[in-house]
């Protein structure tokens, strides 16, 4: 039996964070920073048992960081506003072994986690997590691919192709089989050093059509083609291992075509000048952030349960895209975006139309095994 | 009156060292070894999925390769800083020593990214090279081996030249001066005489810069495009990414080993106490 590998893509995660402190270039260290920061470095349980003390609080807890004051104002004081009922962000990174560890101690101290699919369905199966009360949360008001039993959407970011036109002479690729062709489109690409959102554009590469690509690489003969793909490609490769990292290249006109994150695209796409960057959602990759609600939760079921609800306002969630790029899950939100910004929501219905959503179950089936086979491809 | 024998005395001293060795080294070693036979379950399992491992076998070659190939380029550049200060650097000598010890005051992290501005694309190298004409499109500088090995000599440079100048500054001008007098030319007495006696300096430059390269984590991660995969970021890869302790655990292990039988198999040709210790 395959056992189910955690596959929450905490990188992700963190980049919003970095991402939002982009966006936030003024803001240094605040008193929630700190904090957050104290408690990331193992303060927690002080500030958990001042939590736990004060009845009828939500402790909603992400990844850190500015992500945690952009949730902080666009979420959770907004519903203080309308109950009266204090919603205090956390943003010591909920990850799965921290989860597990607080529910079987008995001491719960979180009532909402921003957490992955991958880390959903270990934590469902062992029992810590609570089921999704779809009586309160709105099915209808997010993506239907992230509204599961025991975790729903939150939010979601793209893998897409991006290229810069200006070191190609104009000629800007459109597939990915033009990224793989190296005579009409030369110069350096980059991919992320993990096989996340990577692998399927090296699958669309082949000509496989998108919708059959997860059951390709269902396949070893599967797997194994899209890491020939890279072995192929490999000296026109530059690998990015952060989002800023992937940034930077673009920026430093390092390498003219990539498949990066949505989110460091809109920021690039600020950043070149006219004509030097080109995003298309056409072959990306969709990836959802999920809610997961720890099993005796302080707050009690109901009442977090009203919080998500709460927070897949459509229009705040369009604030949440502003403010820090990812795209809402909810899509009934994308009518709602500026103009300006439409064409760089992810989750728009015409963008949706042109991407796969990353399938967390084959990650958990097969992502060590690709990624021992991506390395090989890449170095050896 | 209690007298404390010398033996006890030499104890007392090397206690604190020995102590904080013991508790935040050898303890924590003993642990990943620990690891590497345990996790995720025991045995040696670890072990021989490294071997198998094509991945690891090209990434231990290419940590080896980059391991000399700075080795070299240090020794040859560092030779010659050291020779030309204890030789010939009269008034200028403290200014040169300044210099030679300048970038250890400078975060290897700054270094390897001013390397990144002078070696990029659009970088000072390549675009003075394109101003001058000399080549017509970016050459590839960095984002590849030869990047790291660049930026990995200048990171390791004073650990070739300062043992390399302890030595140096021990040799007395004498025995050249009587080469000289018995009718030896310049580089014959320089290649018979002074040279053979600064190899004690050359052979502890060339392990210390050698032995750090292997573990060398920054510099390749950072001008290595990804694809110049050195050991030590192989295992943080396989800790972090994979959260496969077991695995990393085990490539340290092999690391540290490999690292142990290049220092033996260079005790069998050069005096490790003379070339390591003393100062001649």
């Amino acid at each position: 039996m395959t056992i189910f590998k955690d596959t929450t893509d905490h990188q992700a995660k963190a980049d919003l964070i970095e991402i939002a402190a982009h966006k936030y270039k003024e803001g240094t260290l605040t008193r929630r920073g700190f904090l957050s920061a104290m408690a990331a470095l193992g303060a927690l349980p002080m500030l958990g048992s001042k939590a736990m003390a004060q009845a009828k609080e939500i402790v909603v807890v992400n990844w850190g960081g500015e992500a945690s004051e952009v949730l902080q104002e666009v979420m959770a004081d907004t519903y203080t506003k309308e109950t009266g009922i204090p919603v205090v962000v956390d943003g010591s990174g909920p990850s799965g072994g921290k989860i597990r560890a607080m529910v079987e101690s008995g001491a719960v101290v979180w009532d909402l986690c921003d957490s992955g699919m991958g880390t959903a369905i270990i934590l469902q199966e062992q029992g810590v997590i609570q089921p999704i009360n779809y009586d309160i949360v709105d099915r209808s008001a997010v993506l239907e691919q992230a509204a599961y039993e025991y975790a729903v959407g939150n939010y979601v970011y793209s893998y897409v192709l991006c290229s810069n036109p200006k070191l190609l002479g104009g000629n800007a690729p459109q597939t990915w089989e033009d990224v793989w062709n190296v005579k009409d489109f030369p110069g350096m690409r980059t991919f992320r050093k993990s096989v996340r959102g990577m692998l399927e554009s090296a699958t669309m590469a082949q000509g496989v059509p998108m919708n059959e690509v997860y059951d390709v690489l269902r396949t070893e003969d599967g797997i194994n083609a899209g890491i020939d793909k890279f072995r192929q490609l490999r000296e026109n490769i530059i690998v990015w291992g952060s989002g800023s990292a992937s940034q930077n290249l673009f920026l430093q006109e390092e390498v003219a075509i990539g498949n990066i994150w949505s989110t460091r695209g809109q920021l690039l796409m600020e950043q070149m000048d006219e004509g030097a960057f080109q995003m298309s959602f056409d072959g990306g990759v969709i990836a959802p952030g999920m809610w997961v609600v720890p099993k005796d939760n302080p707050a009690g079921s109901d009442e977090v349960m009203k919080f998500i609800r709460h927070a897949q306002d459509p229009q705040l969630q369009v604030e949440w895209l502003k403010k820090i790029g990812s795209g809402p899950a909810n899509p009934a939100a994308a009518e709602l975006v500026p103009e300006e910004l439409k064409k760089w929501n992810p989750s728009s219905p015409e963008n949706l139309a042109l991407q796969i959503f990353y399938d967390d179950e084959w990650y958990g089936m097969h992502q060590v095994e690709a990624e021992e086979k991506y390395i090989d491809a890449l170095i050896n | 009156m209690f007298r404390m024998s010398d033996a006890l005395r030499y104890w007392f001293l090397v206690l604190p060292a020995l102590a904080i060795m013991i508790v935040f080294y050898i303890w924590p070693l003993l642990g990943i070894w620990q690891i590497s036979l345990t996790e995720p379950k025991p045995g040696v399992a670890n072990y021989t999925e490294m071997f198998d491992s094509t991945a690891v076998q090209t990434s231990f070659i290419l940590t080896f390769r980059i391991a000399i190939l700075t080795t070299i380029g240090c020794l040859i550049l560092g030779y010659i800083v050291a020779y030309v200060i204890s030789n010939f650097a009269r008034r200028a000598k403290p200014l040169m020593v300044a210099l030679v010890l300048l970038p250890f005051w400078v975060s290897v992290l700054i270094r390897s990214f001013s390397w990144i501005v002078l070696l990029g694309r659009s970088g000072i190298v390549n675009d003075t090279l394109m101003a001058t004409g000399i080549t017509d499109s970016p050459m590839r500088l960095m984002h590849n081996e030869f990047g790291v090995v660049i930026a990995m000599i200048h990171v390791m440079l004073p650990f070739a030249v300062l043992p390399m100048m302890a030595n140096m500054r021990g040799i007395s001008g004498a025995y050249v001066d009587a080469a000289r007098g018995l009718g030896a030319g310049e580089w014959t007495a320089f290649r018979q005489v002074y040279f053979p006696q600064t190899m004690p300096g050359v052979m502890s430059g060339a392990l210390l810069v050698f032995v750090l390269s292997l573990g060398f984590y920054i510099t390749p991660a950072l001008l290595g495009g990804g694809r110049v995969l050195m050991i030590s970021e192989y295992i943080t890869y396989q800790i972090q990414e994979f959260l496969n302790w077991g695995l990393g655990s085990a490539l340290s292990v092999a690391l540290l080993v490999a690292t142990a039988v290049v220092i033996a198999i260079a005790a069998r040709f050069v005096n490790l106490r003379s070339a390591l210790l003393e100062r001649n």
